[in-house]
């Protein structure tokens, strides 16, 4: 138990090591106090879904696999589930214009992936964003879990110029 | 490990990512009714300060039509259910955590007079939302430039014990269907006693001569009644006879010793026929 606590005193020691301008990632335990002593959680967003410049009147997909996809990395206990749900906007709010200007956003079936273990979106299985899904995180060398989303807006040709957001919420459920 | 190799690991993890996100400690926090507090630790490893939301429901971990575990949710809990989700509240419940700096949320639990032993469950939401997007223009009028943000929702169990609890669960139905290289594995898990059966669930096949060929663990929390499908790789099997042995036991490597109520472990096999 001795040796238990002094790796949990050190891992949070590591855990506030300062490092100025760039994520940390954690293993393994956390110490707070007898009460709540247990492993770190960390999901973190790797990218936000960005569709950059995209034409009027056309469709504009980004695929899970492209660089411009959504990415999250999820960091906790080896070989544990996770619950993965999303609320995902249908419409994104012209910020640079009056109120109402908007375009639709859709997601497919197969819009999103999760990897076990590493980050390689390649060999990543498919799932839809809008039901959700239930992963693994890797084992004991690499307790992580990727994620990624794609989705294609469609604006009109008539819509105002200008920058268009949203936000999506990836929910993770630790079971 | 050693701690040196500790070290050198958590700082080659450290400087990997720029990204957003902020570490959560510990993924369940357990109450005890004499004190009735608790604690969850946020640290935001960023440069950029994280904006958090701290909120409860009621919900707990139950299996769908496919054997895959998800977090049911119940809005409404009725009264004889074993909600604590009313009666836990967190302190704060909105900060921004700045960059580099850990903020501890204090979870004091008010609950009705006259309540029975037992645990309490709850899921504490931890809503962490990071930089946003870069908003600048765009020079062609025959564009418009589009980017979502990204918010996360961490979600963790909280239980609140009271008096004397303890746990304990069944397997009935234990079943099996070689599928492509895996075998897919079913069992009917019953929790038994006052509390939630947090522990470790481990399926393995073996042959005639108790050689593993092919195994799988993972953690587990029966909260009622839950039917989860695994799956074990096992690649090609010769035709004959094999047996699967499943077992659950209380051991958790992920939480201290002390936390999880013990149980004797529970065992259950069943042949397993390869054409």
């Amino acid at each position: 138990m001795t040796a238990r606590r002094a790796r949990a005193g050190l891992l949070l020691l590591g855990l506030l090591v300062p490092r100025p301008g760039l994520s940390q990632g954690v293993g393994g335990s956390v110490g707070i106090d007898a009460n709540v002593i247990g492993q770190a959680l960390t999901v973190t967003t790797l990218s936000n879904l960005n569709f950059g410049s995209v034409p009027k009147g056309i469709a504009t997909t980004v695929q899970p696999t492209a660089a411009g996809a959504g990415a999250w990395q999820i960091q906790g206990t080896k070989n544990a589930d996770v619950s993965i749900g999303f609320v995902l906007p249908t419409l994104l709010i012209n910020v640079q214009a009056l109120p109402g200007s908007t375009i639709p956003l859709s997601f497919g079936a197969t819009s999103g992936r999760w990897n076990r273990a590493t980050n390689n979106v390649a060999g990543a299985t498919a799932f839809n964003p809008s039901a959700g899904t239930t992963a693994k995180l890797g084992p004991t060398a690499n307790p992580y879990l990727y994620l990624w989303i794609g989705g294609t807006v469609s604006p009109a040709a008539t819509a105002k110029p200008g920058v268009y957001t949203g936000t999506i919420i990836v929910t993770i459920a630790y079971l | 490990m050693k701690p040196t190799g500790l070290w050198v690991a958590l700082l080659l993890c450290a400087g990997r990512l720029g990204a957003q996100g902020v570490v959560i400690a510990p993924h369940a926090v357990f109450i005890d009714a004499r004190t009735r507090s608790g604690a969850v630790l946020l640290y935001n490893p960023n440069a950029e300060p994280a904006e958090v939301a701290i909120s409860f429901f009621y919900g707990y971990p139950a299996t769908d039509s496919a054997g895959r575990i998800v977090v049911r949710t119940v809005e409404r809990p009725d009264s004889t259910s074993s909600s604590a989700a009313g009666w836990i509240q967190a302190f704060p419940r909105r900060l921004t955590v700045p960059p580099l700096e850990r903020q501890t949320i204090r979870l004091l639990a008010t609950p009705p007079a006259g309540l029975v032993d037992g645990e309490y469950w709850a899921r504490l939401v931890i809503s962490a939302k990071g930089g946003q997007l870069p908003v600048t223009g765009v020079a062609d009028t025959a564009k418009v430039k589009v980017g979502l943000t990204l918010e996360v929702r961490t979600i963790i169990g909280v239980f609140y014990r009271k008096g004397a609890v303890h746990t304990g669960v069944t397997v009935s139905g234990l079943r099996t269907a070689v599928v492509g290289d895996s075998l897919a594995v079913w069992a009917r898990l019953t929790q038994q006693g006052n509390a939630a059966y947090i522990g470790s669930v481990h399926a393995a096949l073996v042959d005639s001569t108790g050689r593993t060929l092919g195994e799988m663990k993972a953690p587990i929390g029966v909260y009622y009644t839950m039917e989860p499908r695994y799956a074990l790789s096992i690649g090609a099997l010769a035709p004959g006879r094999y047996r699967l042995r499943f077992d659950l036991s209380t051991g958790r490597e992920d939480l201290a010793p002390e936390l999880v109520l013990p149980s004797p472990p529970v065992r259950d096999s069943v042949e397993v026929r390869v054409p």
